[in-house]
């Protein structure tokens, strides 16, 4: 099973254009259920003070949406 | 290797030094081993006999971006060989989401990471008909896992959430069915084959012979109707595919990422290639990667 972090949106919205790391960018999406989240990967590896709360974020279970392939 | 001649003179009271250095490094080699910070002199090595290799082949001037990924670092897997500043108008690639970088390359997380190359096709490609695009996979999935390792794609025709008769002008690796699957050009412009394994070098490929070719390590392993051309206008990503619907949004920013799950150790984006490239860039891409001790 892959966690994910859960954000609010206002939590997304502080995140957008933002690095976690040296030349590495945040990347929120929604999942199947439309919830706002972010991988453990950007959480563990943060290095921005700005956002030490991550490590606060409830862990869910990620459901990803349906990938369209034609 | 460096030669070093020192001429010394003295005249009257002046003393004249005049040093000559000649250096073995290639100055498009240099650029990059500046630029990306590398200082492991296997690595530079490395990277040196690769540009002498790629322009002894004649592949050097194919090539719009050539991904090294070496140094271990999002900072130094940034950038690209053909044109090392930090820029997106150098198709410096922007990292996004999770990804874990390392000296064996960039892994991504399979949920939301993918790099983005800012290579639009659209612009970058003069000839539609003449394009190619590689990665070095260093992971192998299971059978039922779609995982995009580079591409771009507009799907048309959508009505609502009906894909019924959706086409697609898509450029794109993808492993799926424990098929390796390339799309260069319409729909109807794709080549497969099976592939349980998906490790080594892989390269979509459309030329002006007529047809789109899929390579793994340097061996034809399909051939493709060459469908009607077209190229992508949403740029290329490493590590996924960015996907855009006209039909839905009007803002063609609005590209949406299907990330990938492979390890890329490598990759290029160029003109088309012939079979002899295709030979050419396996042998020297693999050499690459023993030197550094990542080859699969």
């Amino acid at each position: 099973m892959i966690e994910v972090g859960l954000l609010t949106i206002e939590q997304k919205d502080l995140l957008l254009g933002q690095q976690y790391a040296t030349d590495s960018y945040f990347n929120p999406i929604q999942d199947l259920d439309n919830n706002w989240v972010i991988s453990t990967e950007e959480i563990e590896q943060n290095t921005n003070e700005n956002f030490n709360w991550l490590t606060n974020l409830e862990l869910i279970e990620y459901k990803p949406k349906e990938v369209k392939i034609l | 290797m460096a030669t070093n001649i020192n001429f010394n003179k003295i005249l009257g009271v002046k003393k004249i030094a005049i040093s000559i250095k000649s250096s073995s490094i290639d100055p498009d080699a240099q650029a990059f081993i500046t630029a990306a910070a590398i200082t492991d002199p296997t690595q530079q090595s490395a990277i040196n006999t690769l540009v002498v290799g790629l322009k002894a082949d004649n592949l050097w001037t194919k090539m719009k971006a050539i991904y090294p990924i070496v140094g271990g670092t999002a900072s130094q897997h940034k950038y690209n060989l053909k044109d090392p500043q930090d820029l997106d108008s150098a198709f410096r690639l922007q990292f996004n989401g999770g990804i874990t970088h390392s000296a064996n390359g960039m892994l991504p997380n399979g949920v939301n990471g993918y790099a983005n190359t800012y290579f639009l096709p659209s612009t970058q490609i003069a000839n539609a008909d003449s394009f190619h695009f590689s990665v070095y996979s260093r992971t192998t999935l299971g059978p039922f896992v779609p995982a995009f390792d580079i591409g771009a794609s507009i799907i048309t025709g959508i009505d609502n959430d009906d894909f019924a008769n959706a086409e697609t002008n898509a450029f794109y690796f993808i492993q799926y069915f424990g098929s390796t699957v390339v799309k260069n050009g319409f729909y109807s412009a794709t080549a497969s084959f099976i592939d349980p394994t998906s490790l080594g070098l892989y390269v979509g490929n459309r030329n002006s012979t007529g047809n789109i070719t899929a390579y793994k390590n340097g061996v034809l392993k399909n051939t493709g109707s060459l469908g009607p051309s077209g190229l992508a206008y949403c740029p290329m990503l490493l590590m996924g595919a960015s996907v855009y619907y006209p039909d839905l949004y009007p803002n063609p920013n609005d590209w949406s990422a299907s990330v990938g799950k492979r390890q890329l150790a490598f990759a290029t984006i160029g003109v088309g290639l012939s079979n002899t490239d295709n030979t050419n860039l396996y042998t020297l891409v693999q050499a690459f990667q023993t030197t550094l001790s990542r080859q699969v």
